[in-house]
C-alpha cells in the first residue's frame, strides 16, 4: 500500500561502490558493536554488507566489540546460509566470527601492528596473507554509538577505507567526518538501510530476502506525516488560543 | 541430563516458544503505555535479568577463561618467566576488590592510574592530530572548489560558530550588535537542536516499527496474547490492585 521509490543518497551509493571495487580474496573487517536492542536498523545493514562481500567473494572478518552482540552475528549468519545462494558458505573460509577482546581492539590492533590472528586466538584458512591489521583493505563499522570514531581518529595514520552504518541518533555526529572525507561512506539509519537494499536488489539481490529495512521505511515515512501534523495543529491551536485569549 | 537437554530443546530452543516469547515481552512492554502494571514490571526485569546473566556467562567464557584461567593453569604445569607478567596483572585486577572497603579504597587507585596514563598517553596525540587533520580537510574545498555551496558553508561554520558562542557571553548585556549576534547563535542553535532532535524521533521510531513488525508478523499469537493480556489489566485493575496506603507525612 505504501511501496514507495527514493533516490539513493551519495553516501549510500559510496559505501557500495566500495565494496564493488574491490577485489576477489580481498579482506573486510566488519565492527560489528551492536547488540539486538538496535537490531530494526542496524542489522539489515550488516545483513547486506556481508552478503554484498560474498558475493565479491571477499574475505570477511566479524569483530564484536560487545559481548551481547555475537549471538546475534551468529545467527545472521546461520539465516544467511538457509539461502540456496549462499549455502556453501563455511566459518574459517569466507568469513570468520573474531569474537569479543576484553580491551578495544582498534588500541591493541593499530597501535602496536599486532599479529591479526594470534590477536584473536583464531584458525582458518581464511587468515592466510592476513598478518596485521595493515593487510585489511576495508573497515564497515557498523555501530549505535561513538565506538567508530576509533577508527575515524586512526583512518588517516593507516590509510584504508573506512564506511560506517549508524543508528539515526547518533548518525548526525558523524556528517562532519563525511565532509572532511575521513568517512569514505555511510549508511544513516533505517533509510541507509533500505537505500542499501534497494541499491542490492537493482543489481540483481533476491527482493525476497533483501527488502526486511525497507518493509519499515513506509511506516516510517507515515509515522513521520503523522508526526508533522500533531506538531501543526498543536502549534495552530497553541496560537489560535493565545489569541483569542489576548482578545477577551 | 538427556531429558534436561530434551526438555530445553522442546521449549526455550523452540521456535514456535521464541516467536511466542518474542511477541508476548513485546506486548508486556507496551501495557505500559497504558499504565504502570505488574506485567511491565515483570518484562523489564526479565530482559535486565537476562541481559546481565547472558553477558557474565559469555564474559566468563570469552575473556575469563582464555585470558586468565587457561594461562595460569598452563603457567602452573610449566612455568615460564614471561609467566610472572600474567600474575602482575592478576594482581593489579585483583586490586579493583578494595574499592568495596573503605579504609582500604586507596589501594586500587594505583590500577586506576595506570589505566587512566596509558588510555590518556594513547588518546591525546590521536586526538590532536584527528582534530587537525578535521580542520585542514574541512579548509580544502573553499580553495579547490569555490562553488557557492563549499563558501557558503564557511560563513555557517565561522558566523554559525562565532554568534553561538556569543549567546553564551555574559560579561555585557545582551543589547545592540551583541543582542543581534546573540540572536542570531540561539537560532544556529536551535536549529542543531531540531536536527538532532528530529533524527533521534526517528530512530526511536524505527526501532518501535522493528517490534511493530514481529507483533504484524505473527498475528495469530498477537491477538491470542493481547487478549489474554487485556483480561489480565482488566482483572488486575479492578480487582486486585491494593490502594496505596498513606504514611504519615502524606496523612497531614
Amino acid at each position: 500500500m505504501f511501496d514507495q521509490e527514493f533516490t539513493i543518497s551519495k553516501e549510500t551509493q559510496r559505501v557500495y561502490n566500495i565494496i564493488e571495487e574491490m577485489n576477489e580474496g580481498d579482506a573486510v573487517f566488519i565492527d560489528w558493536a551492536f547488540d539486538p536492542t538496535l537490531q530494526a536498523e542496524l542489522l539489515p545493514m550488516a545483513e547486506q554488507t556481508i552478503k554484498q562481500c560474498l558475493d565479491k567473494k571477499l574475505r570477511i572478518f566479524i569483530y564484536y566489540p560487545y559481548v551481547t552482540g555475537i549471538s546475534l552475528g551468529e545467527n545472521l549468519l546461520v539465516n544467511i546460509k538457509k539461502e540456496d545462494k549462499y549455502k556453501n558458505i563455511e566459518n574459517g573460509v569466507e568469513f570468520i566470527h573474531l569474537g569479543y577482546l576484553p580491551i578495544d581492539v582498534d588500541m591493541m590492533l593499530f597501535s602496536s601492528y599486532s599479529d591479526f590472528k594470534s590477536t584473536f586466538g583464531k584458525e582458518g584458512k581464511i587468515f592466510r596473507g592476513i598478518k596485521t591489521m595493515d593487510d585489511i583493505k576495508y573497515i564497515m563499522s557498523i555501530s549505535g554509538s561513538d565506538h567508530t570514531e576509533s577508527y575515524i581518529v586512526l583512518q588517516k595514520r593507516f590509510g584504508f577505507k573506512l564506511g560506517v552504518g549508524v543508528t539515526a541518533v547518533i548518525g548526525p555526529d558523524f556528517v562532519p567526518y563525511l565532509q572532511t572525507g575521513q568517512l569514505d561512506g555511510m549508511l544513516f539509519g533505517l533509510r541507509g538501510a533500505a537505500e542499501y537494499e534497494k541499491l542490492r536488489v537493482r543489481h540483481g539481490a533476491d527482493k525476497i530476502y533483501n527488502q526486511k529495512a525497507d518493509k519499515g521505511l513506509a511506516s516510517l515515512s507515515l509515522s513521520q506525516i503523522v508526526m508533522f501534523l500533531f506538531i501543526g495543529i498543536g502549534n495552530f491551536i497553541y496560537f489560535y488560543e493565545r489569541k483569542h485569549k489576548q482578545k477577551t | 541430563m538427556e531429558l534436561i537437554n530434551t526438555l530445553i530443546d522442546s521449549t526455550i530452543l523452540n521456535h514456535t516458544f521464541q516467536i511466542w516469547m518474542s511477541v508476548l515481552f513485546t506486548l508486556m512492554m507496551l501495557s505500559f503505555l497504558f499504565k504502570d502494571n505488574p506485567l511491565y514490571k515483570l518484562g523489564e526485569n526479565t530482559f535486565l535479568g537476562i541481559s546481565l546473566g547472558y553477558g557474565w556467562v559469555r564474559s566468563w567464557e570469552i575473556v575469563v577463561v582464555p585470558f586468565l584461567i587457561r594461562p595460569l593453569k598452563d603457567a602452573y604445569l610449566d612455568f615460564q618467566p614471561y609467566d610472572i607478567t600474567l600474575i602482575l596483572w592478576l594482581i593489579m585486577g585483583s586490586t579493583m576488590f578494595f574499592r568495596f572497603s573503605r579504609t582500604k579504597a586507596w589501594v586500587a587507585n594505583y590500577y586506576f592510574a595506570f589505566v587512566f596514563a596509558y588510555v590518556a598517553g594513547y588518546e591525546i596525540p590521536v586526538q590532536v592530530q584527528n582534530l587537525f587533520v578535521q580542520g585542514s580537510n574541512m579548509m580544502k574545498p573553499l580553495f579547490e572548489q569555490p562553488s557557492f555551496f563549499e563558501i557558503s558553508k564557511w560563513f555557517v561554520i565561522i558566523f554559525g560558530t562565532f554568534s553561538g558562542l556569543m549567546y553564551f557571553f555574559f560579561s555585557k548585556p545582551h543589547k545592540g550588535l551583541l543582542g543581534k549576534t546573540a540572536r542570531v547563535g540561539i537560532l544556529i542553535l536551535m536549529i542543531n537542536f531540531g536536527a538532532s532532535f528530529g533524527a533521534t524521533v526517528m530512530g526511536r521510531i524505527a526501532l518501535f516499527i522493528g517490534r511493530a513488525q514481529v507483533i504484524a508478523d505473527n498475528y495469530t499469537a498477537s491477538i491470542v496474547l493481547a487478549i489474554i493480556i487485556s483480561i489480565f489489566l482488566f482483572i488486575y485493575f479492578k480487582y486486585l490492585q491494593k490502594e496505596p496506603k498513606l504514611d504519615d507525612e502524606q496523612m497531614h
